[in-house]
């Protein structure tokens, strides 16, 4: 299996803080990757790290072969890398259906100017864009609320707007901050059942942060633990759930109860 | 909007209410006199700048407070290119414009587009320095940007004409006030058409996910340094070509037109029309458009007797008006004349007029406003004097009181929104489309 991310030695300091410290993660393709920790361990950093949002100190962030590194964050969500956050990456002032047109934005073909002076080709592409983005909110189940603005939903709603607009971005490798926060545990499990759709259906590589084990346990091919900005192990996550440090550090008494 | 259909009565009342809108505006000029066309005129240069101030700071979340500086190089270079490419005489000595009437249209036209490039011009360069300030540091920035283009082009002598200012004279097809409201409201419509486009194509929707949140923004792939540019250069485009059509309508241009309190006025009328909202923003610019103009008209030389300061001209009682629609909007409707409209609006569209008690409360206060802006733009300026000043006076504080009393009404009634915490109840789609049937809070 060939690697689709690999993330070699990320190192970043925010003041007197080391946030990440030599911090190397691979994800091959099509797999599920998870990365956890106990809050503050630097997995949303992470995150921001490989999307360019911070710069970091060290360390280099190879996608397909090619350092993309110092590239800027649009310039990666172009190439394929998407993400959701943590707090929610929706516009709540739009519509569902215009939040999720708004991150097609990459792959509009017609120029910024060619849509300002009206030319007709971004009006075909429009309603182009309108079909795809249905068919997408059609795949999240979120059809009926697409005319909806999205600040009035419900909180797991917008999370599903927000991993539709994820999607929207027509991704290679999607970065999940956390997709079970507000869930239920019934809901979580739905979740997992529709991660594993869309990595088949879309051929996706996940790697996605979660405090939600079971989920973690269920869908996850392999697991990456962070603490104080430090990998603390990796592997399978039955082999996560019995590593004494992890154990100690993260899961506690949760592991045997998840288990 | 969900799954409302008009029938075929509704169609029809649409489209009907459409046309009779048309054609009262395409008329307007015809029906009245040439003191008003010209008003008219300059309502739509304002809502040409109105719409320009609404890019930078309804759609890009920026902030200028210093259009004067665009709107002003806009009118100089017009004023140049007619000197020059139109081909009329100049006095060296005075600078005056010797021969006026050889301006050609084509002149015009080349002045109107090369404004609209300068104007492009200097707004990218302000928008350079936007890239990396915001907030208040910004809006001091662009204060200071206006304020210097005031003080160092518009002063410049060869360019400008120094204080004396440069004569636009108008070309022969557009002498007359009546053909050249035409103009500017052919290129509002134009404007009004760009900004639809901007709006509906994925320039506008980068702009929207930006002011949103940069991050998010930047994370689906929107280049948010190149689409900030954009909107500061369009912008920029527009501020210019009506800076240009302001030279002509004044058929001269002087630098003291373009200064700080003029370019405040211009981000209060787009704050008062409602910022985001076309409708909004060029009735709120109409507005502080005409209203000095009324008023200096109205009111002649008449003057208010005010307890302990004396006698005071009611013409410079104007930008009372302003500060007090302005605290108006910010307190209580912070979607300015366009929230008030978007009733209207969506029903033009064809969805339902009201959707909400809020909505009909809101309506409600409408006429009173159709009835000001009547009395606005149809009284006659000789025969309305004071009475027809107390009159209007009275209308407006009669809407204004009676929307206030409405609104304070409607919040007194309002429950507390429930909030919508995480995890509360289990939100599933399920959930959320069971809970959104039920009718989602409105806006």
């Amino acid at each position: 299996m060939s690697t689709a991310l690999e993330v070699r030695g990320l190192a970043i300091r925010f003041g007197g803080l080391q946030a990440l410290d030599q911090v190397s993660v691979e994800v091959g393709e099509w797999e599920i990757a998870g990365l956890i920790g106990p809050n503050g361990a630097g997995k949303t950093t992470f995150f921001n790290c490989l999307m360019s949002i911070h710069r970091p100190d060290r360390g280099t962030v190879m996608y397909r072969g090619r350092d993309i590194t110092s590239l800027p964050t649009h310039r990666k969500a172009a190439m394929g890398l998407a993400r959701t956050w943590q707090n929610l990456g929706v516009i709540p002032s739009l519509t569902v259906l215009e939040n999720v047109l708004t991150a097609q934005h990459a792959h509009v073909r017609y120029g910024p100017m060619a849509g300002i002076l009206g030319a007709p080709r971004s009006f075909t592409e429009e309603a182009g864009l309108r079909v795809d983005a249905e068919e997408i909110l059609d795949f999240l189940d979120l059809l009926p609320v697409a005319g909806e603005r999205v600040g009035g939903l419900p909180y797991g709603t917008q999370k599903m707007c927000d991993l539709a607009m994820a999607l929207a971005t027509d991704p290679d490798v999607l970065l999940l901050d956390e997709p079970s926060s507000g869930m239920g545990p019934e809901e979580a499990h739905q979740l997992g059942e529709t991660l594993r759709f869309l990595r088949t259906s879309l051929n996706l590589t996940i790697l996605m942060i979660e405090h939600h084990v079971p989920l973690v346990v269920d869908v996850c091919d392999y697991v990456y633990v962070l603490n104080f900005g430090r990998l603390l192990a990796r592997g399978k996550p039955a082999e996560i759930q019995r590593h004494p440090e992890v154990v100690a550090a993260y899961l506690g008494g949760e592991a045997r109860g998840a288990a | 909007m969900s799954g409302f259909r008009p029938g075929r009565g509704g169609v029809a009342a649409r489209v009907a209410a459409a046309s009779v809108l048309a054609a009262a505006v395409l008329s307007l000029p015809l029906l009245l006199e040439s003191t008003q066309d010209l008003w008219l005129a300059l309502a739509a240069i304002y809502a040409i700048i109105g719409l320009s101030v609404n890019i930078i700071t309804g759609h890009a979340g920026q902030i200028s407070l210093g259009h004067q500086a665009f709107v002003g190089i806009g009118a100089f270079t017009a004023a140049f290119v007619v000197r020059t490419v139109g081909g009329f005489q100049t006095d060296p000595v005075t600078g005056l414009v010797l021969a006026p009437e050889v301006v050609a249209t084509s002149g015009f036209w080349i002045g109107i587009v090369v404004a609209g490039v300068t104007g492009t011009v200097m707004a990218v360069l302000l928008g350079l320095v936007a890239l990396r300030i915001r907030g208040l540091y910004l809006a001091l920035i662009t204060l200071s940007f206006g304020l210097v283009a005031e003080t160092t082009i518009f002063n410049w002598r060869a360019f400008t004409g120094g204080g004396a200012g440069a004569a636009a004279p108008r070309p022969a097809a557009f002498a007359s006030n009546q053909a050249y409201a035409y103009v500017c409201l052919a290129i509002l419509a134009v404007f009004l058409f760009v900004d639809w486009r901007l709006v509906r194509s994925r320039a506008g929707r980068a702009m929207v996910a930006f002011r949103a949140e940069e991050r998010i923004a930047s994370t689906i792939g929107v280049n948010v340094t190149a689409y900030k540019l954009l909107a500061f250069a369009v912008a920029g485009f527009l501020a210019g070509v009506a800076g240009a059509l302001f030279g002509h309508w004044n058929q001269a241009v002087q630098a003291l037109d373009f200064d700080l309190r003029t370019a405040l006025v211009w981000v209060l009328m787009a704050v008062v029309g409602g910022l985001g909202s076309r409708a909004g923003v060029v009735i709120g610019s109409a507005f502080f458009a005409v209203f000095p103009l009324y008023l200096s008209a109205a009111a002649g030389g008449a003057t208010l007797e005010i307890p302990g300061l004396g006698e005071v001209l009611i013409q410079t009682l104007s930008p009372l008006l302003g500060a007090f629609l302005l605290l108006l909007t910010i307190t209580l409707y912070p979607g300015g004349i366009g929230q008030q409209l978007l009733p209207i609006r969506r029903w033009l569209a064809g969805g339902p007029l009201v959707t909400s008690r809020h909505e009909a409360l809101r309506l409600a206060g409408l006429p009173g406003l159709v009835v000001l802006v009547g009395t606005l733009i149809t009284a006659d300026g000789a025969m309305a004097g004071r009475l027809g000043m107390g009159a209007v006076a009275g209308v407006a504080a009669g809407v204004m009181g009676a929307l206030l009393l409405l609104e304070y009404l409607r919040q007194l009634g309002r429950k507390r929104p429930v909030a919508q915490k995480r995890g509360a109840g289990g939100p599933t789609v399920a959930v959320a489309r069971a809970g959104t049937a039920a009718g989602g809070p409105a806006r």
